[in-house]
């Protein structure tokens, strides 16, 4: 065996122990742990790009095309969140080390719940993820809404995760292991001699969508997350927008396209009518939001649709938009947010309509904002675009008409909400005349985010080359 | 009849965790908890894991049930500070609904054992019992989530540390 494979995710850890030492040990805390932070995610990257393929102790451990596609999502957005994090950590009283690291620990269990191969895996690192990130929104403990979104995240993802091991346990019971790959092998066997699922397989798929479902935001186990979002610090609300849900996509393809793909007439008319009920809810009610945050929590239920639609296609075009909307939506959405981070660290204010005037205060600034907010609609040529495209192509290839169909109209509704943004920016004015200053780690990020948005839409082949090859993973 | 002590045990397991979160004094709610523990113990028994009934009391029953005692003891708490009365249409809701997931997953059991074609059988526990057969799993079979686990551990840990300390 060699242990080699695993070089990425141990680095990160032992970085992360690295930074509480740093942190424990120096007496000034005059310099800022997150370039130590920074550093580790670049090295690490450096680690995944050249790493091997294969598979560890039994298949539990899948280091493939996959994995490292979906390792490259969680470094960068860690990277951007870290780097937007700068400027929230010099305003902490105390424990400004652990924050870091506990970004760090975080992306450590995602990474290696993208290479998981059974479901005992999958399950710690499950939890690896999402523990620390209920330390995360909690962080502001001197404000009300902080300490209430870490409650709500607490309380909701341990019923989460109680559903889920639910369904496990079920799939574990009738099958007797917890390898993806056995767990097909022995459902197609008894599926080939009886010639029918039985009921007990089809609750373990409904517990196990509604455990994945609460990671996702899917729509009638959304309700936490408005209340989490806002609540939580800008930058680990924006960490939990992308990463936490990236994280649930790569765990949801890996347990249903691995294991479960030829049972796909029992599961994916239910995932079709989760994606309308995510486009159509999360649509709808991001209209009525007055807050930045809640409106990027609902856009950000109602991308969550979008990208079910890949999902739902459940053929290797479908998994590759998937992989790549997945990108799309990381620049656009951390763009969203680090402006939203950069905009209320300078005026406090989260509400949509102090935004008036931005144009004139900061050109910059708003130019990138309206990006963002025009790539998350999908005009052309932004990565938007080209992300909705593809994902539109798959389901339309499986005869997904209707569903496509909802969600071009309720693509139009949430030009009303994006667009609103722009609208305050560029068409009204204020009496405020400063403009909005950032740190250069801030801006080093919003240029990134620009960069991806742009350099996604025009020229998308680079990506998707990558995302082919990460969907080649499962067999259709 | 070892169905008949399969529901004992399962009924007095369900009612007790349900007085657990219904008891407005929080040491009765942890004493049905300790009771929801035993049982699940001897469930663990029924099922041929005599080390994991046992770890489960030692560790949940007595370990984790005594912090939670002291910590409920040590905060004091007064009878205003239990937090106010829940909404009634709230409450009426939640329980139609658990009774539907109930009459659903009834259902869909009955049709899963009664129905004539389907033959899904839950798979023999394969390994025997015991420390040592189980020591051997998670050390060859299960290595890596069990040393992933140790990182968990160490994450909850820093977790606590950083929720509880003002100032580190």
């Amino acid at each position: 065996m060699t242990y080699q494979l695993l070089l990425p995710q141990i680095f990160l850890f032992l970085w992360a122990i690295l930074i509480f030492i740093i942190d424990f040990v120096r007496k000034e805390k005059k310099h800022n742990l997150a370039y130590v932070a920074l550093l580790g995610i670049v090295i690490t990257t450096v680690l995944v790009l050249t790493s091997q393929k294969g598979e560890l102790f039994g298949g539990m451990f899948q280091a493939d095309s996959f994995s490292a596609y979906f390792n490259l999502i969680f470094l960068l957005t860690g990277f951007l969140t870290i780097a937007s994090s700068v400027e929230f950590t010099q305003r902490l009283p105390s424990n400004k080390g652990e924050y870091f690291g506990l970004i760090l620990l975080s992306m450590v269990g995602m990474m290696f719940l993208a290479s998981a191969g059974d479901l005992l895996t999958l399950y710690v690192s499950l939890e690896l993820t999402t523990i620390p990130l209920f330390v995360l929104a909690s962080y502001r403990k001197d404000e009300f809404k902080s300490t209430e979104a870490g409650l709500k995240y607490l309380i909701l993802g341990g019923i989460s995760s109680a559903l889920l091991l639910f369904g496990i346990s079920l799939i574990y019971g009738l099958t007797g292991t917890t390898f993806l790959t056995e767990v097909r092998t022995t459902l197609i066997v008894r599926f080939l001699s009886t010639g029918n699922v039985g009921p007990a397989l089809v609750l373990g798929f409904i517990f196990m969508i509604a455990g994945f479902g609460f990671k996702l935001a899917l729509v009638p186990f959304h309700m936490w997350v408005p209340d989490v979002y806002e609540g939580a610090p800008t930058p680990i609300t924006a960490f939990l927008s992308v990463a936490s849900k990236a994280t649930g996509i790569a765990a949801f393809l890996r347990v249903f396209f691995h294991a479960f793909l030829i049972f796909q007439v029992d599961w994916v008319m239910l995932m079709a009518v989760l994606a309308a009920l995510a486009m159509i809810i999360g649509n709808i009610i991001a209209l009525l939001q007055t807050n930045i945050k809640r409106m990027l929590a609902y856009s950000s239920i109602a991308q969550i649709g979008y990208i079910l639609l890949g999902v739902v296609a459940a053929s290797s075009r479908g998994v590759s938009s998937v992989a790549f909307y997945t990108f799309v939506y990381l620049f656009a959405n951390m763009g969203a947010f680090i402006t939203a981070i950069a905009f209320s660290h300078k005026t406090g204010s989260d509400e949509i309509k102090d935004y008036a005037g931005l144009s004139r205060r900061s050109p910059a600034l708003a130019a990138m904002m309206a990006v963002f907010m025009l790539s998350l609609v999908g005009i052309p040529p932004l990565a938007g675009f080209m992300g909705k495209y593809y994902l539109f192509s798959a389901a339309i290839e499986q005869r997904y008409i209707w569903l496509v169909v909802i969600a071009i109209l309720t693509s139009v509704i949430s030009l009303y909400y994006y667009l609103n943004v722009v609208r305050q920016m560029y068409f009204q004015t204020s009496t405020e005349e400063s403009p909005i200053l950032m740190g250069a780690a801030l801006k080093t990020a919003l240029l990134i985010c620009v960069i991806g948005v742009l350099l996604l839409g025009i020229y998308p082949n680079i990506f998707l080359n990558f995302a082919n090859q990460a969907a080649m993973v499962f067999h259709y | 009849m070892e169905i008949l002590i399969f529901s004992i045990l399962a009924i007095v397991a369900v009612v007790c965790s349900i007085m657990v979160i219904c008891q407005k004094n929080p040491v009765a709610s942890a004493l049905f908890l300790i009771a929801t523990m035993v049982s699940l113990a001897m469930l663990f028994l029924l099922l041929n894991a005599p080390f994991l009934a046992v770890i489960q009391i030692i560790v949940y029953a007595g370990a984790i049930m005594v912090l939670f005692l002291f910590v409920i003891m040590l905060l004091n708490l007064r009878r205003d500070e239990f937090g106010p009365e829940k909404r009634r249409a709230q409450r009426f809701f939640g329980i139609l609904f658990v009774f539907l997931l109930l009459i659903g997953m009834v259902t869909v059991i009955e049709v899963g054992i009664f129905g004539s074609k389907s033959t899904e059988t839950v798979s023999e526990a394969t390994a025997p019992a015991g420390v040592e057969p189980l020591a051997q799993l998670l050390f060859t079979k299960y290595l890596f989530p069990f040393e992933l686990a140790s990182v968990l551990l160490l994450v909850a840990i820093v977790g606590a540390v950083v929720m509880a300390k003002r100032r580190l």
